[in-house]
């Protein structure tokens, strides 16, 4: 392995990879409709339909800078969305003010992020 | 104000009753900390269990105890054992050493080998600057003259590097070629890059030498903000065989040197051959100075030994074979094996304490400023007196210590198939850089780290902690489920750790006659390991109350047993791999990587072993014919239908998390019965990648057969028997409404057999014809 945070700079692979994630973001936008947002809702972490289990895989698979995580603020009571920095020693960052009131509510709020962004970008 | 932080750790793990334990104790935004001494019951705080229980004991060290922040020194490196300064250079001198830097480019300088203090800027050094290049420094105490390479170094090759002052001329020279073959760096021939360069210059003075400065490899003496001697400019990469002359040496002897001999010249002040003293069952932390003066050198958080060199020809592959190829010691300026706090309390233990999990109980600050720190520790009896012992999987906890995989580790997420949980604790202990890593983790130079270490506050070690890539409490938090069930079971108990395990052997266990493991007993010594199946095979009765246990390899140097190591091969589950050459652990000389590999897959033992992991929904186990057979029907007896194990504190089901398998292929023992399986297991479930040649589409939860947990029983010789739960979460299942439930049972009748005096249940039914009830 390299160091953690080497100048990518001169890696040619970055620019095949981000080609890969280009065609991949537009076929996975066809993936989105209302019932796979609702399968979610109610399975965040169950047996998943393909449609849905395929854009799991794809947010799972982001670069960590790019990906999110769950703050319980208090275990099984308050629990946040943040984003990953991707650096270490620094922190997550709050992605905006909700409050879920179970782990699964902030993973359903964490994946509607993620559908935005790839819709958005 | 500072926000109020405690942070702990003892000096051993491991008690008696009556014995005296050490507290190390760091603190941040005051100087008193209320300790009280608590016997822990319950951890996980799920609201479908019972939550977290402690049981305060009354202790002579109970009450108020005063603290201090206290500073811990971060990075491996070797301190040389030079008290009369031989290598103070006030004239002429020579250094050179074979490197392998692994993050040239770190931004921030690196010493390699020097007599530096950074602070006073005097002495000498050879090192890395900010940018990467090779740089050799003198300094008399106001101005440093450097003499920087003009070409810079590459990650992960090998160089013979050497720098020379001659008092006469001034005349200071610096080399730097590289030393590649074809098997000891990351690039080949056939890359187009530049390795070397040689330059000079005239310095204007000598360097200054001061009586307390101490040559150092891999780091340089520095001070912190309070103005304590530390070391700093920590170097990343390897180090191989380095010396010193008290001359200028020529092109020609450096080259001679570059070629692997040293010249037998009276000017050679010390060569340090980092392959000497190693055996074949390991490698200690002091370096060897072969030169006239004996100048050891001696390791600070534990360097890595034992690792290629820059003459590994790539024919072996362990330093057992070849030592002198194996010369390479690894430094990270992250490693940490130990705080080396100050003892801010030595406690004599009561003597009548129960055996059990304790922890010192620090609490400072009041509503939401409190912060509370359980430092936790395990009570062995002073003489074993009850039938059954619980075995703490205290060497799994260690290869987990602080890990931070939700932060760092790109593929954690998609292994888990869910989003990591983040507590608060989680958080800082990623801000932070003074308590370590994992074995789980890499190093910031992406190298894996092989040591973890309990002299160190080890936050996830902690009774409510929860695993936030899987957010379900995890190791001593999922274990003190077990110590709960078995408190309101009534069942007479005592503990163990795996460290007592190691030390003792097979004597550990044979007092008892019933052994129960924690939910995941992953890593063994070898030690270990024939200490269980000696156990098991002269009649001891095992329950493996489990999974993923047995499974991966581990070292434990005697006499320093907070330490352990951990190499990881290419074929297992694995956070990082060594590189070739470099899986063998220093520690014990043991191969590294998973015990199946070296013919002791975990159904040898105990019957089962891991078949798939994942996260996400558990699921419960089915009743399979064999339960039905009057040899073992015993172990359902009570069982209300098919299902065992329909609910849970790890996500809601007795199978999950790691998931155990029945293989004959694998050595489980043909007369094996298969209690329960389990199924139907989400796709983040994935088949072992031991168990399959190739990947391939298709190898999760709703496609192959063997995503599945099996519960498994056999009868051992001797009287002994072995029964297996198979999953992680099972034991996690035992509080479920207030431990009435079917895994419970299940165990219960199993234990109570177990721990009985007298033949197990079932044993006249031998006769084929009348086994089923």
């Amino acid at each position: 392995m390299l160091p953690l945070e080497y100048g990518r700079s001169e890696d040619r692979d970055i620019i095949v990879r981000d080609r890969f994630d280009g065609f991949r973001r537009e076929f996975l936008r066809t993936l989105v409709n209302p019932e796979v947002i609702e399968e979610h809702r109610q399975s965040a972490l169950g047996q998943h339909s393909e449609r849905l289990e395929r854009l799991l895989i794809y947010f799972r698979q982001r670069p960590l800078e790019q990906r999110y995580a769950v703050r319980a603020i208090e275990p099984f009571r308050r629990y946040q969305v943040v984003r990953l920095s991707g650096r270490r020693g620094v922190p997550p960052r709050l992605v905006d003010d909700a409050i879920y009131t179970s782990a699964n509510d902030a993973r359903h709020g964490l994946f509607l992020r993620c559908i935005r962004d790839l819709l958005e970008t | 104000m500072t926000p109020v932080r405690l942070f702990g750790y003892t000096d051993k793990i491991s008690v008696k009753p009556g014995e005296t334990i050490q507290f190390h104790v760091s603190a941040e935004g005051t100087d008193t900390a209320e300790a009280q001494l608590v016997r822990l019951v319950h951890g996980d705080q799920n609201p479908a269990g019972p939550g977290f229980i402690e049981e305060e004991v009354a202790c002579t060290a109970n009450g108020r105890w005063r603290v201090e922040p206290q500073f811990t020194q971060v990075g491996s490196f070797l301190e040389v054992d030079d008290p009369q300064g031989r290598l103070a250079f006030a004239n002429s001198f020579t250094l050179f050493a074979f490197i392998h830097p692994t993050w040239p480019a770190s931004g921030k300088r690196q010493t390699i080998i020097g007599r530096w203090d950074g602070d006073r800027k005097q002495g000498y050094g050879i090192g890395i600057d900010e940018k990467g290049h090779l740089q050799f420094w003198i300094g008399r105490g106001e101005e440093i003259e450097r003499l920087t390479a003009n070409v810079s170094l590459q990650v992960q090759m090998w160089y013979f590097v050497a720098a020379t002052f001659d008092a006469e001329t001034r005349r200071a020279t610096l080399h730097q070629v590289g030393v590649g073959n074809r098997y000891n760096g990351l690039l080949g021939k056939v890359a187009l890059v530049d390795y070397e360069s040689r330059k000079s210059a005239i310095f204007r003075s000598k360097p200054g030498n001061l009586a307390s400065t101490p040559f150092i490899m891999a780091g340089s003496r520095s001070r912190d903000a309070q103005q304590r001697a530390c070391v700093s400019e920590l170097y990343w990469g390897k180090i191989d065989r380095c010396g010193t002359f008290d001359q200028a040496l020529q092109p020609a002897e450096l080259d001679t040197i570059r070629s692997g001999l040293v010249p037998a010249m009276d000017s050679l002040v010390a060569y340090w051959d980092t392959s000497a003293g190693y055996t074949d069952r390991g490698i200690g932390d002091l370096v060897v100075d072969v030169g006239r003066h004996k100048l050891n050198a001696r390791g600070y958080n534990r360097p890595v030994r034992g690792q290629t060199g820059w003459n590994w020809e790539g024919f072996t592959d362990c330093f057992r074979l070849a030592p002198q190829e194996f010369g390479g010691i690894e430094f990270h300026a992250d490693a940490l094996t130990d705080c080396n706090w100050k003892a801010t309390k030595a406690v004599a233990l009561p003597h009548g304490l129960k055996s059990g999990c304790y922890a010192m109980r620090l609490r400072s600050g009041r509503g939401k400023s409190l912060s509370e720190e359980h430092v936790v520790f395990f009570v062995r009896p002073g003489r074993p007196r009850a039938r059954i012992a619980f075995l703490f999987p205290t060497l799994t906890y260690l290869a987990f210590a602080n890990e931070r995989l939700s932060f760092d580790h790109p593929e954690r997420e998609a292994l888990t198939g869910q989003s990591a949980v983040l507590s608060d604790i989680d958080i800082e202990m990623y801000m932070r850089d003074d308590f370590g890593l994992s074995t789980y983790d890499m190093h910031a130079d992406g190298n894996g780290v092989c040591y973890s270490s309990y002299h160190r506050p080890v936050m996830n070690m902690r009774p409510k902690y929860r695993m936030p890539s899987l957010d379900v409490a995890s190791g001593l938090a999922a274990d003190l489920s077990i110590i709960a069930w078995l408190d309101q079971s009534g069942f007479e108990y005592e503990v163990l750790t795996d460290e007592d395990l190691h030390r003792d052997g097979s004597e550990a266990l044979s007092p008892y006659a019933c052994v129960i493991s924690g939910a995941r007993p992953e890593y063994y010594t070898e030690r270990m390991l024939d200490a269980t199946e000696d156990y098991i095979a002269a009649g001891g009765r095992y329950v493996y109350a489990g999974g993923n246990g047995f499974n991966a390899t581990a070292g434990i140097r005697d006499g320093e047993p907070w330490i352990m190591e951990c190499r990881r091969r290419d074929d297992g589950y694995k956070p990082w791999v060594s590189r070739y050459g470099e899986h063998y652990m220093a520690t014990d000389g043991m191969r590294g990587g998973p015990w199946k590999v070296l013919g002791r897959a975990t159904q040898k033992l105990v019957g089962i072993g891991l078949s798939s992991s994942g996260g996400g929904r558990s699921e419960p186990y089915r009743r399979m014919p064999d339960s039905y057979h009057r040899t073992v029907s015993w172990i359902t007896k009570g069982v209300d239908g098919e299902i065992i194990g329909d609910a849970g504190l790890a996500n809601d089901g007795a199978a999950g998390l790691a998931l155990d398998y029945y293989d004959r292929a694998l050595g489980t023992p043909p007369h094996t019965k298969i209690i329960a399986s389990s199924g139907g297991h989400t796709d983040s479930y994935v088949v072992n990648q031991q168990l399959v040649l190739y990947s391939y589409l298709g190898l999760y939860g709703s496609y192959d057969w063997r995503v599945h947990a099996d519960m498994t029983y056999f009868t051992a010789p001797n009287g002994g028997a072995v029964f297996a739960c198979g999953s992680v979460a099972f034991a996690q299942s035992l509080p479920i409404n207030n431990f009435r439930n079917g895994a419970s049972r299940v165990l219960a009748n199993v234990v109570e057999a177990f721990a009985g005096a007298g033949r197990l249940p079932g044993f006249a039914w031998v006769n084929e014809e009348k086994q089923w009830a």
